[in-house]
């Protein structure tokens, strides 16, 4: 099946994991071999779109803001028209791009993305939001179809053990992978690798399945 | 009553209008309190007219030209054809209409007619809309307890009942009602760095 329109990745987890560092940080990556897009979804402020321009790392035309009326989760679930027009806006003014980034604005762990917004979605959760986060499960952690654990760097000061919340996300996950990252001190090279092959599977296939590969650190010890 | 007329009227059908407050947060910004005022003030000043656009497309007259003469602010303009063609979008996966960039209610006049809504209710569903946009957005811009607003729409109800009657029934001219407030502060709105909703 032909692939006429960009990729659309949703971005989504709670307030503070890291969604704009990581969108940043995945275009730093990538922008010089994917021609990249991103929508916004802020709460109450343009702050995560101004944060991604002033980055630098995108030209400023390829990012966009929606409002969501104070319900983040609406915009990306229940009824995500201004989202869908926001990407088809994006890419009709830009020209045709290869991936659009959806940043969810920050909400709980209930959140998450229509599959007629988000083709694949990554959900993002950080070890100072407590280590009891993947246990507690919830559509984000047990669905998103690749689950990033950020700011493993600072585990040891917040007394979370990131290797059980690995662990315990893989048993709610099944098959579907888990990335331990610190975008600050590592970057985001394990999620530009998963990227990479969702967009290649999207441009082979027209349509995309989780996959494991390239990312290491998920635990394969969990009952299938 | 038709159930496709409760399917429209119902928040939970996917159209965008969440994330507009139609003018009351940059209202609520500037001080303003008495929402039910604003609610009747947009009634007698923007519905009643839209309500009439709305009728007029549901039999065929989609009269967008003359509906942009009545709206001249540009960031009215643009959030109504963002929500029209966001109702639109839903109301294609059911009906045969076009996904457009069409202002709301002249949107919700062709979904209607589609639907085979009769003209009295394409008229109540576009004064309810737009009040019951304005009440819903209340909630999060003013603390309020959420059965009040319902309340609220409750009071109207007798108004909306009466106007949709005689809109449905109106073959005079279009009317030209003014605004003049919500005209001037929808563009600064859109220029304030803090804000819930897209218009």
């Amino acid at each position: 099946m032909p692939v006429e329109r960009a990729l659309r990745i949703g971005v989504g987890g709670p307030v503070g994991s890291g969604k704009s560092s990581l969108i940043a940080a995945l275009c730093g990556a990538l922008a010089d071999e994917i021609k990249l897009g991103v929508v916004t979804n802020d709460i109450y402020t343009t702050e995560d779109a101004e944060f991604l321009r002033a980055t630098g790392v995108l030209p400023e035309e390829r990012i966009t803001a929606v409002q969501t009326g104070g319900c983040p989760h609406t915009a990306i679930r229940d009824d995500i028209s201004a989202n869908l027009e926001a990407v088809e806006e994006l890419e009709a003014a830009t020209g045709p791009l290869d991936l659009v980034f959806v940043e969810s604005g920050g909400d709980n762990l209930t959140a998450i993305f229509s599959p007629a917004l988000a083709d694949v979605q990554i959900f993002v959760i950080d070890v100072a939001g407590g280590d009891d986060i993947p246990r507690k499960g919830g559509p984000g952690i047990a669905r998103a179809d690749l689950l990033v654990i950020n700011k493993t760097d600072l585990a040891q000061y917040v007394g979370s053990d990131h290797v059980k919340m690995v662990r315990e996300a893989s048993e709610r996950r099944g098959a579907l992978p888990v990335a331990a990252t610190s975008l600050r001190t590592d970057g985001a090279h394990k999620v530009a690798v998963w990227v990479r092959s969702q967009l290649a599977d999207f441009r082979a296939h027209g349509h995309l399945h989780s996959s494991m590969e390239g990312v290491p650190d998920h635990h394969h010890d969990h009952v299938h | 009553m038709d159930p496709l007329t409760l399917l429209l009227a119902d928040s939970r059908f996917p159209s965008g209008s969440y994330a507009h407050s139609l003018g009351l947060e940059q209202a609520v910004s500037d001080g303003l309190r008495d929402v039910p005022a604003f609610i009747r003030a947009r009634q007698r000043l923007v519905a009643e007219a839209d309500a009439r656009f709305a009728v007029e497309a549901s039999r065929g007259n989609v009269f967008e030209e003359e509906w942009y003469m009545r709206t001249p602010s540009p960031a009215l303009r643009d959030a109504a054809r963002r929500t029209g063609s966001q109702l639109l979008r839903a109301a294609s996966a059911i009906w045969a209409v076009p996904v457009k960039k069409t202002p709301r209610p002249l949107a919700l006049g062709i979904v209607a007619g589609a639907a085979g809504i009769s003209a009295e209710d394409t008229a109540l569903l576009a004064l309810y809309d737009d009040a019951a946009t304005v009440a819903s957005a209340a909630l999060k811009l003013l603390p309020l307890d959420p059965a009040v607003t319902a309340r609220w729409l409750a009071d109207l109800a007798p108004e909306l009942a009466r106007s949709a009657t005689r809109i449905a029934a109106d073959d005079g001219p279009l009317p030209a009602p003014a605004a003049v407030a919500i005209e001037l502060n929808a563009p600064i709105h859109l220029e304030q760095r803090e804000r819930l909703f897209a218009s």
